[in-house]
């Protein structure tokens, strides 16, 4: 979240599309509740079906699942023919008066300027700014106090990847023909509602109608009212998921919504420690702190930082911090956390201690790479591998595959039962080579340690009881494991030893280490004394760092995760304030807990002012220029330059090197395309009406091995079907707990009233529905909930299907569910941005049982 | 009994007046529902399950996301979920939390035979004391809102108690803790009646529901737990909920004029028997013939 | 007494009114329906509530007053297959009813002969008997209500009161038919406890049955 949970009750309008928080975050849908209640908020609800949420909607619109981009563009194209914008803001804190380079080309045929159609990539060097004059290092700004100049290239490796000009051409007019406000307008004139409306389904005059509602925010250049989107993983789970993000995102930067309090885009994580899991580097591109993991053309640290480290970039009047110059600062505090003494200057921080990542390592791919017979172990902890991936059967035969699988959990699960999943019989099991191992874990209540929240929260926790038996605590059980790693390192040698000896290991209990002693080390201390140069304050050799402004890249400071720096400190760990006064009224809570970065609660709150430093709205105001003290203030901690002066003109979205929001994103930044285009989910029964010649994404990601079908609607598969969870349940936990199995006994398919009459269904009846891929069998719910939809014409039915049915739990047990996993019909098809699987919006074929 | 807060002013069955039949408190005590914001979450249900200290039940999947058909003589606390159509096409989803209305002339007090099974505090809750439950049911059949659910195996009859426990220890019902949304409150009366009527006031303004309203039913002198629902003119929309909920006019006759009128009637055949008596005696035997008696 | 008693008792001038199994008969339907009058006021007004505290507790005779119901139902349809024929209301009865203001104020000479049941013992057997039908019909609602929809709610209702005025019109008769027997007319609770009358009882309250069974005008001709 751009904002957090509380600052929800802020906003006077909500746009509430690709989440249900209603049913899947109904705690912190006490404060969308509270801004209705409080400010008289409208409620925006898009989605497949009629939800919980949709229940307590202002206005529901029902969406085909995957049609959020058309839908979205729609709603830029309206803001833009109805200037409702916040012109002052898009001016000056987004790249609309950016020129962009000539040679660009717009997806009017599905395909940006660039693409090569034998590797299915793009090159994207017209995706770029137009500079002036000729373009510089990329890391000129970057910090690089006493490093060497990076190396020559050497001769056979291949030229630097194109940067961005430091010094951009700009047009405040907004009127150069390639200006990036002309292109998005010359992008999305092509949303209209009549588009809208036969590709989403929704009638154009509903869709004007909430376009109207959401937009209303400006009217007539108003700029105190603010709106929100919140969002959950029905935007990320599609093959051009971060492209439904992103347009909201510009959306949102075109009305001058980001960085405003009851404003930004919001995720709505649901897990309650996603967040933090991303922070820590779940994913397998970014190590703590989302700095980008090496890859092998960094040939050493400096090349590394160069590739990395961005430089400015933008126009020659104004103003940008580029935070992310201090690159290098995060990385070798960052290595120095890791690896200690064996980390010096010399030895280049260690970074050959670093895997170099070669190439994609997604979820789904590794489960492919498993298939294959590439990957022959893996320890699943805190999660039910089988369950949770698209293709639950290919994964199940992947594990056949493999040597060995260790599972971590508190229940017997799908994962570790999966050699005796449905289908499998007793002689089957017998040709199962796998070793299983089942290790008790803990459950959430007997662990301490932090959750961060999609707020940015980091909530320390305590125990509420131990674990039972012969359960360990996760960190206990991977500690032995790596001290046994290393002692047979030690003993034995091998190929590269390093970075598994030279691991920091000091823990009072190496056994079993204390997530307090975790929580310091991400944290971040000082190795050698500090100086602070502009305060003249100095922290001492081995003090906990009160912020990331202090982190070194000579090696005098050590930081687990810069961003997560500041919420263990000298004072002692933040994370366990739980101080309840709000001065503000904003419910900023500024004593509560900690937020990252520096216990911000609004990201980018720079932009909450006009030009001048003033709140747009002064009953909101988050932060301001303070003339006399010339200095930012506020009631949060301002995300900005403390003494950078408004005339300055420095851009608020500090995080880019242009300062400034991307409505375009130049170069690299997403894989698939700078603006957003409307593409069909992998599987879709209808052509795409832009560009039938491309009608899916075309970069995306798919698999080729015989587990990878797709189905299209000449194979029958005709009906869309989308997954979600329940309120009442957790994944796949709480099939295992009564309370959970009362309130929602059997999983069932939502099957529209029309559907169920032409297939002769009632409810409570078995239905079976199949995919390319698998069967999933369950009771139907023929409800008035989802409605049949028009696309373009043609008659097109929703179904939709919970998640929570395995082959565990006390119904199955019982032999009262039918044993089959959802996501058996989920497609091995995911974004090329973030490698999300498409759970939402795939083909189906629905049949009695 | 020494604490005030639960103080009895009504007791079921019970021959004479109670103690506490004229004080007066300075606040009742309402449980306020606004249907519009709820998500129909469960928490209450759980909550409820959970402070009453009653088990996990098995259920059956039945084509809606209610737990189950109705309330349960261990289950005071259920959601209703309705798909409803308007005329006009427009489609709502209702999830009402039902239960124990309290109501001020409760209907199943007014019916129940046993002294002290049902007593209504002083604060307005109606509780059910199942040390003294007969069993007999007329409970189910002096409630409008079909709510006392009776256990067959201990013959004895149960509703929500507004959690009288928490209540009489200052604390608010389980439901209310555990409400996520804030849809549920609780309080006086009089600040739960103002709150409805603040938020239906916004409603009117700010929504499309322009018929929403405030749903403390007068035929059954008010309730203490109260609605604000979206259609105050359909409230059958929401699981069946009565538009005008009284007591049963035959159950008022039963326990009024009827009562009277029969007890009357007993004590004046008694009376009349016992007079005739008195008046003319009992019948003599005609002794015809002297010598038939040996 | 106990001579005289005894003396009666015994004595030829006896006659038999009651054999043993319809005075079984009788006292079982008398304690049925009185258990049930007992614990059924005891629901009725919380003045009466003591009686069903004092049959073992109001939860106890809530079990057992369907039950016993019942039994007195079962007892009403044996006393009917028993009675039925005596119990028809004939012209000697209508005549009598005419003149029950005479028979009500001990004016029986002024009271035309009457079978082995006058007129007001039949009317009350068939206002028992038809009562009975009532009870338990509505009875029967009483006792299962969890099986009536709460859309037939008025069936409760309505049932209720119907129990109800079934039982206070019983309760009418009972009182008459208590009053008579045991205090109105002496000798009839003998008669229903040992089985006999004396011939000059049955001459003077049943004098068309007195002649039935005794073959002739018993006047002086003896």
């Amino acid at each position: 979240m751009t904002n957090g949970w509380i600052d929800i009750k802020n906003t006077d309008m909500m746009l509430i599309m690709g989440g249900n928080p209603a049913e899947n975050h109904p705690c912190g849908f006490k404060w969308p509740v509270e801004a209705k209640r409080e400010r008289n908020a409208k409620m925006i609800v898009v989605d497949p079906r009629f939800t919980r949420t949709a229940a307590v909607a202002d206005k529901f619109l029902q969406i085909r699942a995957g049609a959020d981009i058309a839908f979205l563009g729609g709603m830029i194209n309206y803001a833009l023919e109805n200037q409702r914008i916040a012109k002052e803001y898009l001016v000056n804190y987004t790249n609309a008066s950016f020129v962009i380079k000539e040679g660009f080309k717009l997806p009017d045929d599905g395909l940006y300027s660039g693409y090569d159609h034998d590797k299915q990539t793009y090159d994207k060097s017209t995706w770029n700014y137009e500079g002036a004059g000729a373009h510089q290092a990329p890391s000129g700004k970057a910090s690089q106090s006493g490093e060497a100049p990076a190396p020559p290239l050497a001769p056979r490796q291949a030229p630097p990847p194109p940067s961005l000009p430091p010094n951009v051409i700009y047009d405040t007019s907004l009127a150069h023909p390639r200006c990036v406000y002309q292109l998005l307008k010359q992008q999305y004139s092509r949303y209209t509602p009549e588009m809208v409306e036969r590709i989403t389904g929704i009638p154009k005059d509903q869709f004007r109608e909430a376009a109207d509602m959401f937009t209303s925010v400006r009217k007539d250049g108003d700029m105190k009212k603010v709106a929100t989107i919140i969002y959950a993983v029905g935007w990320t789970q599609h093959s051009f998921g971060a492209q439904i993000i992103r347009a909201a995102a510009m959306l949102q930067l075109l009305l001058g919504n980001i960085g405003r309090a009851g404003g930004g885009v919001n995720a709505l994580r649901g897990h309650s420690n996603i967040q933090g899991a991303t922070d820590v580097a779940g994913i397998f591109d970014s190590l703590p702190g989302y700095l980008k993991v090496p890859n092998p053309t960094d040939k050493d640290f400096a090349a590394w930082m160069t590739r990395i480290t961005p430089g400015s970039s933008k126009p020659k009047d104004w103003d940008s911090f580029n935070y992310y110059s201090n690159t290098p600062k995060f990385a070798v505090s960052f290595l120095k956390s890791m690896y200690g003494d064996a980390a010096t200057k010399q030895n280049d921080w260690a970074f050959d201690y670093l895997p170099k990542v070669d190439r994609e390592y997604s979820w789904v791919h590794i489960w492919d790479d498993m298939y294959q017979g590439k990957v022959k172990g893996v320890l699943s902890f805190g999660m039910n591998s089988v369950a949770i991936g698209p293709n639950s059967q290919k994964t199940i035969n992947a594990l056949k595959k493999a040597d060995w699988l260790v599972v971590c959990e508190i229940y017997p699960d799908e994962t570790s039962e999966f050699w005796k999943s449905p289908g499998i019989s007793t002689d089957d099991m017998k040709n199962i080579p796998t070793e299983v191992y089942r290790l008790p874990g803990a459950g959430f209540a007997e662990k301490d340690g932090t959750f961060v929240n999609s707020a940015r929260w980091l909530q320390w926790k305590w125990a509420a009881v131990p674990p039972p038996g012969d359960c360990q605590l996760d960190q206990a059980i991977l500690a032995r494991i790596f001290l046994k790693v290393r002692e047979l390192y030690q003993k034995e040698g091998g190929k590269f030893p390093d970075p598994i000896l030279n691991l920091t290991w000091n823990h009072l209990d190496p056994n079993n280490p204390s997530l307090s002693e975790l929580a310091k080390e991400l944290n971040g201390r000082a190795i050698s004394d500090v100086t602070d140069a502009p305060t003249q304050t100095t922290m001492k050799a081995g003090q906990q760092l009160p912020g990331f402004s202090w982190l070194r890249d000579d090696g005098s400071t050590s930081c687990g995760n810069w961003i997560w720096c500041g919420s263990w400190t000298e004072a002692g760990a933040l994370t366990q304030r739980r101080g309840t006064d709000d001065p503000s009224g904003l419910g900023i809570y500024p004593n509560w807990a900690w937020s990252w970065p520096m216990n911000r609660r609004v990201l980018y709150n720079r932009a909450s002012c006009d030009l001048n430093g003033k709140p747009w709205d002064p009953d909101r105001r988050q932060v301001w220029w303070n003339e006399a003290q010339k200095k930012w203030l506020g009631v949060d901690v301002p995300d900005f330059k403390p003494d950078s002066a408004p005339k300055d003109h420095m851009g608020p979205f500090i995080m880019n090197p242009e300062g400034v929001g991307r409505l375009f994103v130049p170069l690299a930044g997403m894989a698939d395309g700078p603006f957003p285009e409307h593409y069909e989910p992998f599987e879709s029964p209808v052509a795409n009406l832009f560009h039938p010649q491309q009608n899916t994404n075309p970069v995306v990601k798919k698999y080729t091995s015989d587990m990878d079908k797709y189905g299209t609607p000449d194979q029958g598969f005709t009906v869309i079907c989308t997954t979600y969870r329940l309120t009442e349940h957790y994944h796949y936990w709480t099939k295992n707990n009564p309370m959970n199995v009362q309130l929602v006994p059997q999983m069932f398919v939502e099957i529209p009233v029309e559907l169920a009459a032409d297939l002769g269904i009632k409810g409570g009846e078995k239905v079976k529905v199949s995919s390319a891929r698998g069967t999933y069998i369950a009771k139907a719910m023929v409800t008035r909930r989802i409605k049949p939809m028009t696309i373009d014409g043609k008659k097109v039915y929703q179904i939709g299907i919970p998640i929570h049915q395995g082959y565990r739990g006390i119904q199955e047990d019982a032999g009262r569910e039918s044993k089959t996993l959802a996501n058996l019909l989920s497609p091995t098809v995911t974004d090329p941005n973030a490698y999300t699987p498409e759970f939402k919006g795939f083909l189906v074929k629905l049949e009695k049982a | 009994m020494s604490n005030g807060t639960l103080e009895i002013k009504a007791i079921s069955g019970h021959a004479g007046p109670v103690a506490g039949r004229d004080t007066s408190r300075d606040y009742d005590v309402c449980k306020l529902i606004d249907v519009t914001t709820c998500i129909g979450c469960k928490a209450c249900e759980v909550a409820c399950l959970e402070w009453n200290g009653y088990p996990f039940r098995e259920t059956v999947f039945d084509n809606t996301y209610q737990t189950m058909p109705d309330l349960a003589w261990n289950y005071y606390n259920l959601i209703r979920f309705n798909e409803h159509v308007a005329e006009d096409g427009t489609f709502s989803w209702l999830m009402r939390k039902d239960g124990c209305m309290h109501c001020a002339d409760p209907g199943c007090l007014l019916a129940c035979p046993a002294d002290g099974a049902i007593v209504q505090y002083a604060n307005g809750i109606v509780d059910f004391n199942q040390d003294n439950c007969i069993g007999c049911q007329y409970c189910v059949t002096g409630c409008p809102f079909n709510i006392p659910k009776f256990n067959h195996e201990t013959k004895k009859v149960h509703k929500c108690t507004l959690c009288s426990d928490r209540v009489g220890a200052g604390l608010e019902p389980a439901c209310i803790k555990a409400c996520p949304t804030g849809c549920l409150h609780f309080g006086s009366k009089d600040d739960m009646k103002d709150l409805a009527d603040k938020r239906v006031k916004q409603l009117h303004e700010h929504t499309s529901h322009k018929s929403a309203g405030v749903y403390d039913p007068p035929g059954v002198g008010g309730t203490h737990v109260i609605y604000v629902l979206h259609d105050i003119d359909h409230p059958q929309y929401y699981g069946g909920l009565p538009k005008d909920p009284r007591v049963p006019l035959l159950v008022r006759i039963w326990k009024g004029p009827l009562k009277w009128l029969g007890n009357f009637a007993i004590a004046a055949g008694v009376i009349a028997a016992a007079t005739h008596f008195v008046r003319y005696g009992p019948k003599k035997v005609e002794e015809p013939k002297k010598e038939e008696v040996v | 007494m106990s001579t005289a008693a005894a003396t009666h008792y015994v004595s030829s001038d006896a006659i038999q009114r009651y054999t043993f199994h319809e005075r079984v008969m009788h006292w079982l339907n008398a304690l049925a329906y009185t258990y049930c009058l007992a614990t059924g006021l005891a629901f009725y007004t919380p003045h009466l509530f003591w009686l069903a505290v004092m049959l073992g507790g109001a939860p106890t005779s809530r079990f057992w007053h369907p039950i016993l119901g019942i039994g007195f139902f079962i007892a009403m349809i044996w006393m009917h297959v028993v009675w039925r024929s005596d119990m028809e209301i004939t012209e000697t009865d209508k005549r009598f009813l005419s003149n029950v203001e005479d028979y009500a104020t001990n004016r029986d000479d002024r009271v035309p002969p009457q079978e082995k049941y006058n007129g007001g013992q039949k009317l009350y057997y068939w206002l028992m008997y038809y009562g009975t039908f009532l009870l338990l019909f509505s009875g029967l609602f009483l006792w299962f209500p969890e099986y009536i929809s709460f859309s037939l709610a008025w069936v409760r209702h309505l049932m209720i009161v119907l129990h109800e005025v079934a039982a206070l019109i019983t309760i009418g008769g009972f009182i008459v038919h208590v009053y008579m027997s045991v205090f109105l007319v002496p000798g009839s609770t003998d008669a229903m406890i040992h089985g006999s009358v004396s011939r000059a009882w049955a001459r003077t309250h049943h004098r068309l049955w007195y002649i039935r069974v005794t073959g002739g005008d018993p006047v002086g001709k003896e």
